[in-house]
C-alpha cells in the first residue's frame, strides 16, 4: 500500500466516522458535558466559536451541514499536520 | 496544567526534529482520523456516550512526542473552532489526552516484551496500553473536575464517575488500537519499524 493509498484509505474512514457521528451518535452528549450537567456544572463561554457543537449557527439541526463541517476540518487538519510534519522534518535538516 | 502542557510542548517539538519524511502521512492520516472518530460518540452505561481518544495508536505507532503534537492539533482546533474542550481548559485537555493519553500507552507497549516476547503477549500490551490510556486520562480529567472550585462534590465523586465511563470505552479504544495495528502489519509494515520519538529511557530515539 503506497502512502497515497493510507491518506485515502483514512480519509475514507474519516468520512464513515464523520457521517456516523452526525448521523447517529451526535456531540450533544459528550460524556464530560453529560457527566458535569448531573452536577449543575453548565457551560460557560470566553470565546465565540464559529462553529459551535460542530454545527453552521444558522443551520442548526441540519445532519448533511453536519457531515460537511466536519468533512472539511478533517482536511484541515490533515494539510496543518502535513504541514507541521514538514516543517519539523525542514528544521532537523537546517 | 498550561504549564505542565508548555514543557511536554518544547520537548516534544524539540525531539520531533528528529521525524522521518516517511512518518509524515501516517501522522497526518491518524490525526485526521482521530479527530473524525473524537466526532462520534458512542452510548455507553448509564444512558451517556462517549468518544475514543486516539493518542494511543498515535504514541504507539509514531512515538508519544508525535502524539503529543497530533493531540495538540486536534485539540486546539476543537476549542477554537467548535468550542469543544474550550480554551481556558486547553492545557487540561492537552495533559490528560495528549499527554497521559500518548507516554501511558508507549510505556506499556515498550514493557510488554520484558514480561512476554510472544505475538499475542505484544496486541495484550497494545489493548492494555490504550485501555489503560483511556482510564488514567479519564481520572487525571476528575482529579481536575474534583478538585475546581465550581465542582462541589469532590474528588471522589468526579473521579469515580469519569473513570467508571472511561473504562468501557477504554475497551473500544483498546480493541481498535490493535485493529490498526494489525492492518498496518498487514499493509504497511515499514511504517511500524521505523524509529519512535520517544524519551532514550522509553527506547526511543
Amino acid at each position: 500500500m503506497s502512502s497515497k493509498s493510507l491518506i485515502a484509505a483514512c480519509i475514507v474512514l474519516s468520512l464513515l466516522f464523520v457521517t456516523t457521528g452526525a448521523v447517529w451518535f451526535s456531540y450533544s452528549a459528550e460524556t464530560l458535558d453529560e457527566v458535569a450537567g448531573q452536577f449543575g456544572i453548565v457551560e460557560s463561554r470566553i470565546w465565540n466559536p464559529p462553529f459551535p457543537d460542530y454545527e453552521i449557527p444558522s443551520l442548526r439541526g441540519n445532519v448533511l451541514a453536519g457531515i460537511i463541517v466536519g468533512f472539511v476540518f478533517v482536511m484541515v487538519i490533515l494539510g496543518v499536520t502535513f504541514a507541521v510534519g514538514r516543517f519539523l522534518v525542514r528544521t532537523s535538516r537546517m | 496544567m498550561y504549564i505542565l502542557a508548555v514543557v511536554f510542548w518544547f520537548f516534544s517539538f524539540r525531539k520531533a526534529r528528529g521525524l522521518s519524511e516517511k512518518q509524515i502521512p501516517l501522522m497526518a492520516s491518524l490525526t485526521a482520523m482521530f479527530f473524525a472518530a473524537q466526532m462520534m460518540n458512542y452510548p455507553i452505561v448509564g444512558g451517556t456516550t462517549a468518544h475514543l481518544l486516539g493518542g494511543p495508536i498515535l504514541a504507539i505507532t509514531l512515538g508519544p512526542y508525535l502524539g503529543v503534537i497530533s493531540m495538540t492539533i486536534i485539540l486546539l482546533i476543537q476549542a477554537l473552532f467548535f468550542g469543544d474542550g474550550g480554551i481556558t481548559t486547553f492545557g487540561a485537555n492537552v495533559w490528560n489526552m495528549g499527554i497521559v493519553g500518548t507516554f501511558v500507552p508507549f510505556m506499556i507497549y515498550r514493557l510488554t516484551p520484558h514480561i512476554t516476547s510472544t505475538q499475542r503477549g505484544k496486541f495484550a500490551g497494545v489493548f492494555l496500553g490504550a485501555l489503560m490510556a483511556d482510564v488514567l486520562a479519564a481520572l487525571c480529567a476528575g482529579l481536575e473536575l474534583g478538585l475546581s472550585s465550581t465542582f462541589p462534590y469532590g474528588v471522589p465523586i468526579a473521579a469515580a464517575a469519569m473513570v467508571t465511563h472511561h473504562a468501557i470505552i477504554g475497551v473500544g479504544e483498546g480493541v481498535i488500537t490493535v485493529g490498526i495495528i494489525l492492518a498496518l502489519q498487514k499493509a504497511r509494515p515499514d511504517l511500524l519499524q521505523l524509529p519512535k520519538l520517544a524519551p532514550s529511557w522509553l527506547g526511543g530515539s
